[in-house]
Formats: C-alpha cells, sequence, structure tokens
C-alpha cells in the first residue's frame, strides 16, 4: 500500500505552521468554513497528480496553481497574507520516505515552476488519485476538456480532470472479489451501471439509458465512483480526495456512501474527505469497525483577544466522540438548546 | 432538602419542592388501569411529570437491557411515554390538582444520545401526545412543554433540581 504519510504547511494560505500525519484509511476534515479544509486536499492531490498521466512532467508549484486558480495565475497569492515579505514552504511526504516541496514567495507572479531536487524519486512509483469536487462535473462533460484545452479561462483544474478520469477505458479483465462485491453495492445504490457514448455518460438500467443531466446530483457522484473504480484508478494503493459528498445527497443516501468509503479503505485505498453534514460524521462513527483506520482531524483558528482570527491549527481523533472542537454537533446542541429553552418558554409547536 | 431516587438516578429538591412518587401501585391505586410518569412536582407555579428511564444503569440486568433496547427501537417506547403523560394528566385533572403550565419531562439516560438524537425523541413525542390539535394549538392546552432529556441535558436546564447517578457517587466515596 502507498499513501501519504505527512503533510506540513508553513505560510499557506490561512496556515502559519501546520503539521499533519494522516491515517494510511479514512481522513475526515471537519471545521468552519474558510477553515482550509478544501485547501488540505488540494495540495495533496497536486502532490499526487504530478506522479502519474500527463501531469508526471509539471513541478509541483504549477500543478499548485492550477489546481488553486489564484488570479492572474500568481502562486504567490497563496501565501499567508502579512504585512512584508513572505515565503510559502509545503512539504508532503509518501511512504517509503519520499518527498515533495513546493517554495514560494508572495512576489511570485507566476508558478514557481521550478522542479524540486527531490522531484524524480517523488514521482518513480505513481500514485493513482481521484479528487471529486464539490459540484457534479459529468453532466458537463461534453465538449468540456475540448474547451478547456483551447481558451485560458479561470476554471480549477480539479474539475478538468475528474472528468479526465472519468473517461479512462473500463479495465478489462474480472474483478477481483472485494471490487467486485464494491461495484455490486454501487450498482445497488445507482439502479444501474454506466456507460459512455462518444463524450456524453449515461445510466443504463433496465428501463432503458438515462443521459447524466436527467439524473439526481446524488445518483451522478456516486456514478463517478463506480466508474473510477471500474477503471482501475480507484485500486489498492490509491488515493481518493472528496471534497463534502453530502452536497446534494439526500441524508438517506449517507449510509450506503459511508459504506462505499470504509469499502474503499478495505480495498487499499487511502481516503481525504470534507464533511459539512452530521449525518455522515456520524455514520462513521457507526459504521466504524475493527478493520477501520480512521481520523477525525478539526480544523479551528486558534484565539487572538478571544476571537477566532488566528491561523488555523488542528487537533486529531481516533474516535467521533473525541473531535474537539465539533462545529456540527455544536450547532445540533445550539438547536437543542434554542427549543428546550422555547419549550419551556410555553412557546407549543 | 427531599430527595427523589428512581433506580440508580437520584435527584434532589430544595425545601420549598415537594417531590411525589407517582408511579407506586400504593399511593396511585389505579395503576392496574392507569399508566403513571415516575414522579411529579410543582415549581414557580407551574406542575412538572417526571418520568426517568435509565438503560445505562450498570446495575441492569442484560435482559432488562435488551427489553428497553427493543422498546426503544420501536414505536413502543413513545407509545409508552404518550400512555404515561395522558393518563398521569388525566388522574390529576379529575383529582383536581392540575395547577399552571404542565411540562413533560422524560430523562432519558443514555450518553450515546446526542443532541440531534434527543430533538428527534422530543418531537416524536410531541407529535404522539399530541401537544397540537386538530388543524391547530388546542383550545385548552393540557401540555406546555415535553422535552427528552439525557443527564447532561437536565443539568444544564434543571439545575435548580440537581441530578446524579449513585452508583457513581458511591464509587468517588469509595475512592476517596
Amino acid at each position: 500500500m502507498d499513501h501519504i504519510t505527512s503533510l506540513r504547511l508553513q505560510n499557506f494560505t490561512s496556515f502559519e505552521k501546520f503539521d499533519l500525519k494522516p491515517s494510511p484509511g479514512i481522513n475526515v476534515l471537519i471545521g468552519v468554513n474558510g477553515t482550509g479544509k478544501t485547501h488540505i486536499l488540494k495540495v495533496l492531490y497536486a502532490a499526487c497528480a504530478i506522479t502519474e498521466g500527463e501531469d508526471r512532467d509539471k513541478p509541483f508549484g504549477v500543478k499548485l496553481r492550477n489546481v488553486f486558480s489564484p488570479y492572474n495565475g500568481a502562486i504567490g497569492r497563496l501565501v499567508r497574507r502579512k504585512p512584508g515579505s513572505s515565503t510559502a514552504q509545503i512539504d508532503v511526504v509518501r511512504e517509503g520516505g519520499m518527498r515533495i516541496r513546493a517554495s514560494f514567495s508572495n512576489h511570485e507572479k507566476g508558478a514557481a515552476d521550478k522542479y524540486s531536487r527531490s522531484r524524480l524519486l517523488w514521482a518513480l512509483k505513481p500514485l493513482s488519485t481521484a479528487f471529486i469536487p464539490v459540484k457534479e462535473m459529468l453532466a458537463f462533460a461534453p465538449g468540456f476538456i475540448a474547451v478547456s484545452a483551447k481558451r485560458e479561462w479561470n476554471v480549477e483544474e480539479v474539475y478538468v480532470d475528474i472528468i479526465k478520469k472519468a473517461y479512462l477505458p473500463i479495465l478489462s479483465g474480472p474483478a477481483a472479489r472485494d471490487r467486485k462485491a464494491l461495484l455490486g453495492a454501487l450498482e445497488n445504490a445507482i439502479e444501474g451501471k454506466v456507460i459512455v457514448k462518444g463524450e456524453t455518460f449515461f445510466l443504463k438500467n433496465k428501463n432503458g439509458d438515462l443521459e447524466f443531466p436527467l439524473l439526481a446530483e446524488g445518483v451522478r457522484k456516486l456514478a463517478l465512483v463506480w466508474l473510477l473504480i471500474q477503471n482501475g484508478t480507484l485500486t489498492k494503493g490509491s488515493i481518493l480526495f472528496w471534497d463534502e459528498p453530502e452536497a446534494n445527497l439526500n441524508p438517506s443516501m449517507m449510509q450506503q456512501v459511508v459504506n462505499v468509503i470504509f469499502k474503499l479503505q478495505e480495498l487499499g485505498v487511502q481516503v481525504f474527505l470534507t464533511t459539512h453534514n452530521y449525518v455522515l460524521l456520524k455514520q462513521f462513527d457507526l459504521q466504524a469497525g475493527k478493520k477501520s483506520a480512521i481520523k477525525y482531524i478539526s480544523l479551528f483558528r486558534e484565539l487572538v483577544a478571544d476571537k477566532p482570527v488566528g491561523p488555523v491549527v488542528s487537533r486529531v481523533s481516533d474516535t467521533y466522540s473525541g473531535i474537539d472542537p465539533n462545529d456540527i454537533a455544536g450547532t445540533l446542541d445550539r438547536l437543542y438548546d434554542e427549543e428546550v429553552k422555547r419549550s419551556f418558554g410555553g412557546t407549543a409547536k | 432538602m427531599t430527595a427523589f431516587r428512581e433506580g440508580d438516578i437520584e435527584i434532589d429538591f430544595p425545601d420549598q419542592v415537594t417531590p411525589r412518587k407517582f408511579d407506586d401501585p400504593a399511593i396511585h391505586k389505579l395503576t392496574h388501569c392507569m399508566k403513571a410518569v415516575d414522579c411529579i412536582f410543582e415549581w414557580n407555579g407551574d406542575t412538572y411529570f417526571i418520568e426517568v428511564k435509565d438503560p445505562d444503569n450498570p446495575r441492569a440486568q442484560t435482559e432488562g437491557k435488551e427489553k428497553f433496547q427493543q422498546k426503544f427501537q420501536s414505536d413502543k417506547l413513545n407509545n409508552d411515554l404518550k400512555y404515561k403523560y395522558r393518563d398521569t394528566f388525566l388522574y390529576e385533572y379529575a383529582s383536581g390538582r392540575v395547577k399552571g403550565k404542565i411540562h413533560y419531562i422524560v430523562l432519558l439516560c443514555m450518553k450515546n444520545l446526542d443532541s440531534s438524537m434527543l430533538m428527534t425523541r422530543s418531537d416524536e413525542l410531541r407529535k404522539a401526545i399530541p401537544m397540537e390539535g386538530p388543524g391547530g394549538p388546542w383550545q385548552k392546552a393540557f401540555v406546555t412543554s415535553c422535552n427528552v432529556m439525557n443527564l447532561d441535558a437536565w443539568k444544564r436546564y434543571l439545575r435548580q433540581f440537581p441530578v446524579r447517578r449513585l452508583s457513581e457517587a458511591a464509587a468517588k466515596t469509595t475512592q476517596n
């Protein structure tokens, strides 16, 4: 199994000095808006992406710039804002000790396109990876890649990348038992299989072929995971980044989603995901078993004069009950509090 | 100070409040045909009906725990809690004792119940009682508030009536 073992961010976006030793299994990032959950996913994704496919020749800084898409393509804008000059540094380490670094100042107008010395070793063995963004993209896939190649436009590269991954051809030969079980679970959830005609994705089931724009967005998301397993992107030793899996999903589907994520972990996939959703988070707690390797990473800002305006730091817990702070549970506590107080106040519902 | 005890749970009441043990066949005398909450007390002109459910009781037998779990996972518990409230209200009303607003509190001692689950349980019980009449509020409301609380919530909202688990208190005394 190949996975990310360490991330260090210095003076990068909301982070001043940030260290993370992720789980080789599932990593769940929680925190209020603006605490950099997606930034962590994007940094790690950029590091993984330059080990395979057409990104293999890209310097880390260029891929970082492309997935973050800062104004005018100036990577210097990703340096933590403070008076005077400063330099951001990102260090990512993978199993086996191979590391990659990106370092750039806030004056950097381009993409920090120097190759780091450790890069060759870093990319020697490809890391299969996928980043599933919040917005479902397969419905927009036809023509998207062609247009994005022709035009200079300000689209975060994660959107283009996921469509390219979805178009990869299906693996030939019979699927291993665990992979087959996972595909079966997904087929039950989406009630069909995915086929591609030209550049258009369809869900094929007993009622015929349904083009993606006609499907519920939740179904499209799970269909994308099915494709990524089917075409070998998500396989043993690969890494999945999933930004808010709950987006556009009815809470009743969370059980299946979490079940799929646990099965991916058992398959040997390292997973990083962000969430704002109580049901998703609670499902992880309820479904975690002996084989589960899960870390909950709670991101929050340090207090400056009692206000949460300092750099983002984290606390890591192996259990749901240890998540601290847990702003999602905190919000529910507040709701319950309002409810009890209103009820004692005499306002019957 | 008066203490009310229900199994492993003890609630302390200040001198001006007198809790009445209600679910006792010798006092109630009609438990063969009416359900009853565990305790009733008056405070600040309002009446409080208290029902204690304690599946976390470390002394509970496995059989009892399994039985509770089955009730909890079906609609039996909610049904039971609903009839306990209605029958107690009727009993107190017919006895000419109903004073002020009535608050129904179910103290459900389950550590794993978080705010989300407490809210859902409270909502279900409010619907079952039902707090709302046909097409809108009752002309004469027979319950003002209805809340399912765990021990932590009780300690937050009913600080005047300190609650404790006797086995934990005993363990602490032994340690000291």
